[in-house]
């Protein structure tokens, strides 16, 4: 599959499109690739893009007035990228969105996404069905946060993505879940034992 | 010699990002103790050889980020053609696998057992920062801009000098920890 069917098949699994709306949609997709750590979206600045992930792992994180910068989210191939709220209201980001190894991706700019929801129905609709995934994804994550032990939400990255640990930085993963490296560390060995 | 410029920092990103795999693919994902064990009584184990390739990544790291901006804020313009310079080319063949072995100085020997997840982490934290850095210096010129060396602040080497010798020095070790690791 190249790259555009892949997407195409992403987009069919969220909404059913007609072939013209499909191919009106595809056509705003341009290929992009970026380095390791490369940051595409700095904090306090708008999200021009919509990103779908075909290569490699990005991370959101936000950075503290102290400094730690916090994993948010981790995205991998294949599912949207970039920081969605600011692309969605075109604000300034609270976030600032990297990739934690090289990816490849598509990407659309605002305006163009824009104007397809304006222009076809079910564009609109399958991108609102993609925010209401999206934040369904974001509840359960807080729930997660608000009542997982570490171990719990250790647990629950790995079921969720069991290729992580050999694949990001464990610090990376340990801002995900709220531990320091040495903590992170002894949850890896109990899974070891385990 | 002459080097294409742009090929020659892909070359030193290729080294960085093979280093920075094994890390992350492999010795992340062993125990402490494997990390710290020593192959035969007298030699390093991973963690110290991590521990060793930190110290200088914390003054090269921070040398060329200095120099880098130091660089950007006069206007360095890059040159398509790189040409070592003679002391740094010396340095780079003195420190390649397979080169003479070499007593290190006093002041970047490890501990006897440094804290290996700490170790590993901040080798990747530097390796990171390298990438980041080697993709900056597409941007100015590295036969100009110059970086002080660890040896000392007088003598300083030109930037591409200084991460292709800081390359090979890292990608001694790295063979050094393979061993170690037994892998």
């Amino acid at each position: 599959m190249n790259a555009y069917n892949h997407l195409s098949a992403f987009l069919q699994g969220i909404y059913p499109l007609s072939d013209a709306e499909m191919a009106a949609m595809l056509a705003v997709w341009q290929p992009f690739s970026a380095r390791r750590k490369e940051i595409l979206t700095p904090e306090g600045q708008t999200e021009r893009y919509a990103y779908f992930v075909l290569e490699g792992v990005q991370r959101a994180c936000f950075t503290h007035p102290d400094g730690r910068d916090i994993t948010l989210v981790f995205t991998y191939p294949y599912s949207f990228s970039g920081i969605a709220d600011s692309f969605l209201l075109q604000k300034p980001s609270k976030f600032t969105f990297e990739t934690l190894t090289p990816s490849q991706f598509l990407r659309a700019p605002y305006a163009a996404i824009k104007s397809m929801m304006d222009e076809h129905r079910n564009i609109e609709r399958l991108l609102f069905r993609a925010t209401a995934v999206a934040l369904e994804g974001v509840l359960y994550r807080q729930a997660e946060l608000q009542s997982f032990s570490s171990e719990e939400k250790f647990r629950a990255l790995l079921a969720r993505s069991p290729h992580v640990l050999t694949l990001i930085p464990h610090k990376y993963l340990a801002s995900y879940i709220g531990v320091d490296a040495t903590n992170f560390s002894k949850l890896l060995n109990s899974i070891r034992i385990a | 010699m002459q080097y294409n410029t742009h090929v020659f920092l892909n070359e030193l990103r290729e080294q960085a990002e093979t280093h920075l795999q094994m890390a992350i693919r492999d010795w992340q994902n062993l125990t402490p103790e494997q990390l710290g064990q020593t192959p035969t009584p007298g030699k390093w184990s991973a963690a110290q050889c991590l521990e060793h390739l930190n110290f200088y990544g914390r003054h090269y790291m921070t040398a060329c980020e200095t120099a880098i901006n130091r660089a950007k804020q006069k206007g360095s313009i890059p040159s398509p053609v790189y040409q070592p310079g003679w002391l740094g080319a010396k340095f780079t063949r003195m420190m390649q696998p397979g080169a003479k072995a070499m007593e290190s100085p006093a002041n970047a020997r490890p501990a006897a057992q440094p804290d290996a997840i700490q170790m590993l982490q901040e080798f990747i934290e530097h390796n990171e920062k390298l990438l980041q850095l080697l993709s900056q210096a597409e941007t100015i010129n590295l036969e100009k801009v110059k970086a002080p060396t660890s040896l000392s602040a007088l003598l300083r080497l030109q930037l591409g000098d200084t991460f292709a010798f800081y390359l090979a020095h890292q990608a001694r070790h790295v063979l050094q920890i393979q061993r170690a690791l037994g892998a």
